[in-house]
């Protein structure tokens, strides 16, 4: 049959035609929520209380709140084990930033401007206790949901702490190498670990896709301040990841020190040393006592300064009682100065408080 | 109309078009109605065995038993969620979670909605929390926040516990106890109301028995994804081993678990939780002042305490043990819920949508397999593969679910991966049942500071085709 939709009836007919399909459409049942105000929720009839109101409790006769007592929404105000900080000038690794498009991170000296249409529709979780971060997760439109047939694949800035990461990998080499090797059996390897240069650095990369899902993985990393930092672009078109590589290659501005096996901080920044707040370089040692949670890990950044004093203390995973009793001891602890080529120099290192997590143990096929 | 609001209206429908023609091709098919009821049986090897058998029914029998104030069934109370497990734990059979009188298989409206109309709670006395309807699903109630003196939110006063939504006050059987049920209206109006729906306990045998060990190898195994995903283990906080049940896996085993609910959920005293537990702030918990239960609202069941005990007098396990024993021994004997290999959508939908569960990164968190350690209780425990779809970890889950509550070591934003097996028989989803809409349930993962961004961001690129290939198989389970 000849179509009848013509002329001014096409907003009618495609009109219908969406009706129709939504009719098809699986709505979500409307189910109360617990934002009453976005349903019009009907205010329950307030039960008379007994006795004087009281401070706390469940006892409030209050329905009509100000807007002061209102707890604002999609906030994560109870926090469990979170990361925090002594001072607010020293930079973080998670202090990411996307200001007019560019994604900076001071922490790593990594600036970004992002081509067009990317965007982060979502912040990254915190660190966890085992040095994993995520620095950011860009999309573009589509991304993030179930859905959409125009999804446009992913980008993700994420980091490793290697004083405690809990693979067998000393580096960004062998943490490239150690993901290769322990790849599931449903990915198949496009490209083994080569080194390439992005932003005039060395950077390790490697690719794979899924065959099923028809979605590759463009792995790229190198090492900055005894952190890996990887890059993860995912997409269904090879050819648009190529695109971003060559972009980020000609535009990403990355730290001199950025390598493959060193990166180990210095000039600017602190020199990084795994363990060194061990041995002889601890001169005066006050442990923490924790009384509550002290089964969980807690990784904790340090720099130490000239004098050998804890200047800045970064505490990628604790409780906040945590955070405060160890931050009292650290306080209290005086390390060796670390000097190189006769010259003082601050240094960043790291220590696992708590219990620490499972370590990955070395196999054939940790390392190439 | 205006040339111009007439190029807008176009826009405007063109662009419904487009976003119609998107959703249209990918639906959640709903509860599996088509291979029967495939969930509530024993492990085989307790069929197998005549006494683990009786012990698992008489398991079953006081699961599905009504508690009352006092009688036969006493120590219901003073406050309460319902006055059984078998009411809130019944899609799509005992052991399950919220049901309906619509949805296959039909058990009935949410028993909550109903507490009055049964003459389980006195209408002067007590309300149907708005949030409880025939229709929803049945929910525990929680303030994160405790509240000042003039009736807001003190968000610097964490509370978190659970607001029971009845009492038993006005019962012919309650003797003068009067008690009002909490101020949900003034928490609803500050925003300071969370709910969680029952978690199932299909399979929970098979949980409970899989060693720290294994769950710790399994954690490392997934250490350096690609998807920015680490999770955690919330702690016991005696012995620091890795406790499991629950939406924020705070409790440790089985028995705990049970003995929680009892107290919690139906105001039962037991072995584990001795006295009758007044509200958060009741106790003087927040600065409240309160100093507890008033005086004639405890032991109501004349009985002393706890209201639940471990029987002398018994003759056989059945009658000796206590009922939080038995209610851990009907979770501990159920089997798993069988999947269906064809249904929804076909035996090639649902082994593609199984490989790209795993391929986009679904399966860090949701582990489809792992392994029992030797059990002692019964064969059908040990050395099985529990395919529970789940790491047992907690999850930063970001602001979309967070509801501020901390339990154990878990944070406001944390939750355990939930076990997905049965998903296909459940009708409500995530810890507040705020959808039944699968597809809504998993863009739900997506918000700031969640863990699972990546991954659904790898699965909102997948073809339309093979999205629904992936909600075909999360149906079948």
């Amino acid at each position: 049959m000849k179509s009848r939709c013509s002329g001014s009836l096409i907003a009618i007919c495609v009109l219908a035609s969406f009706t129709a399909w939504g009719q098809r459409i699986q709505p979500a049942q409307d189910i109360p929520s617990q934002n009453p105000r976005a349903q019009n929720a009907p205010a329950q009839n307030a039960p008379v209380q007994s006795g004087s109101s009281v401070n706390g409790g469940d006892f409030s006769t209050i329905t009509e709140p100000t807007s002061e007592g209102i707890v604002p929404k999609d906030t994560i105000i109870v926090k469990g084990a979170w990361s925090s900080a002594s001072d607010s000038t020293t930079s973080l690794p998670e202090a990411a930033s996307l200001t007019n498009n560019v994604f900076t991170d001071e922490y790593f000296g990594i600036t970004y401007p992002l081509p067009s249409g990317w965007f982060q529709k979502f912040t990254p979780p915190p660190p966890s206790d085992s040095g994993r971060y995520v620095l950011a997760q860009l999309g573009r439109s589509g991304s993030f949901q179930l859905g959409q047939s125009d999804s446009s694949g992913s980008i993700m800035f994420a980091a490793q702490d290697m004083f405690f990461t809990p693979l067998p990998a000393a580096n960004a080499r062998q943490f490239v190498s150690y993901s290769r090797n322990h790849l599931p059996d449903y990915y198949q390897v496009e490209l083994k670990p080569t080194q390439t240069t992005v932003g005039g650095q060395p950077f390790m990369f490697f690719a794979y896709w899924s065959p099923d899902a028809e979605l590759h993985w463009y792995v790229l990393a190198t090492q900055i301040r005894c952190h890996t930092v990887e890059i993860v672009l995912m997409n269904r078109d090879p050819k648009a990841m190529e695109e971003l590589v060559r972009d980020m290659s000609n535009k990403m501005k990355l730290p001199a020190e950025a390598s493959l096996t060193g990166g180990t901080g210095g000039g600017s920044v602190p020199v990084c040393i795994k363990d060194y707040a061990a041995g002889e370089n601890v001169l005066e040692r006050v442990e923490p006592v924790l009384t509550q949670q002290r089964h969980n890990a807690i990784p904790v950044r340090i720099i130490i300064d000239k004098q050998g004093q804890v200047r800045h203390m970064h505490f990628l995973s604790a409780y906040p009682e945590q955070q405060k009793v160890i931050s009292d001891a650290l306080k209290q602890w005086k390390f060796r100065p670390y000097e190189r080529n006769g010259q003082r120099l601050e240094v960043e290192t790291g220590i696992m408080f708590g219990a620490a997590p499972p370590a990955v143990l070395a196999t054939d096929r940790t390392t190439d | 109309m205006t040339r111009r609001n007439i190029r807008i209206l176009t826009l405007t429908i063109a662009t419904l078009f487009l976003a119609g023609t998107a959703f249209a091709q990918i639906n959640d098919p709903g509860v599996r109605s088509t291979t029967g009821v495939n969930a509530g049986q024993p492990l085989a090897s307790v069929s197998a065995n005549p006494a683990d058998l009786a012990f698992f029914n008489a398991g079953l029998g006081q699961f599905n038993e009504q508690q009352t104030v006092t009688g036969d069934n006493p120590g219901l109370g003073p406050r309460f969620n319902l006055d059984g497990c078998g009411g809130c734990h019944s899609q799509p059979a005992p052991g399950g979670t919220s049901p309906s009188a619509n949805i296959f298989p039909n058990v009935g409206p949410n028993p909550q909605s109903q507490a009055i109309a049964n003459g389980l709670v006195s209408s002067s006395t007590n309300t149907i929390p708005s949030f409880v309807t025939a229709t929803g699903p049945v929910r525990e109630a929680r303030f994160p926040f405790f509240f000042n003196a003039n009736g807001t939110a003190n968000v610097n006063n964490p509370n978190g516990g659970v607001e029971d939504l009845f009492t038993v006050s006005g019962r012919a059987d309650a003797g003068t106890c009067s008690l009002t049920q909490p101020g949900f209206a003034a928490a609803q109006a500050a925003n300071n109301l969370i709910f969680r729906i029952p978690t199932p306990v299909f399979g929970s045998g098979l949980m409970s028995n899989i060693d720290d060990s294994t769950l710790l190898k399994n954690q490392a195994a997934q250490a350096g994804n690609a998807f920015g995903v680490a999770g955690a283990f919330n702690r016991n906080g005696n012995d620091g081993t890795i406790s499991r049940f629950g939406w924020k896996a705070q409790n440790k085993s089985l028995l705990l678990f049970a003995g929680e609910a009892y107290n919690v959920e139906m105001g039962i005293t037991n072995e584990i939780f001795m006295q009758d537990r007044p509200l958060p702030g009741e106790d003087g918990a927040g600065g409240t002042g309160q100093t507890g239960l008033p005086a004639n609202c405890l032991n109501l069941a004349k009985i002393g305490y706890p209201e639940d005990i471990t029987h002398s007098n018994g003759t056989d396990a059945s009658s000796s043990a206590s009922d939080i024993t038995l209610f851990k021994v009907f979770m501990e004997d159920l089997a798993p819920p069988t999947p269906s290999t064809t249904v929804p959508g076909g035996s090639t939908s649902i082994s593609r949508g199984r490989t790209l569960f795993s391929s986009v990164g679904c399966a860090v968190c949701h582990t489809p397999s792992l392994t029992t350690q030797p059990s002692h209780l019964t064969a059908g425990l040990g050395n099985a593969t529990a395919n529970l779809f789940s790491d047992l970890e907690v999850h930063h889950m970001g602001t979309g679910l967070a509801d501020n509550v901390s339990q154990g070591g878990a944070g406001g934003d944390q939750f355990r991966t939930a076990p997905l097996w049965g998903l296909g028989q459940r009708i409500f989803f995530l810890h507040d049942g705020r959808t039944n809409n699968l597809v809504t349930a998993i863009n739900a993962h997506g918000s700031n500071g969640s863990e699972a961004n990546a991954s659904l961001n790898a699965a909102a690129a997948l073809s339309l085709t093979d999205q629904q290939n992936l909600i075909n198989f999360l149906r079948s389970l």
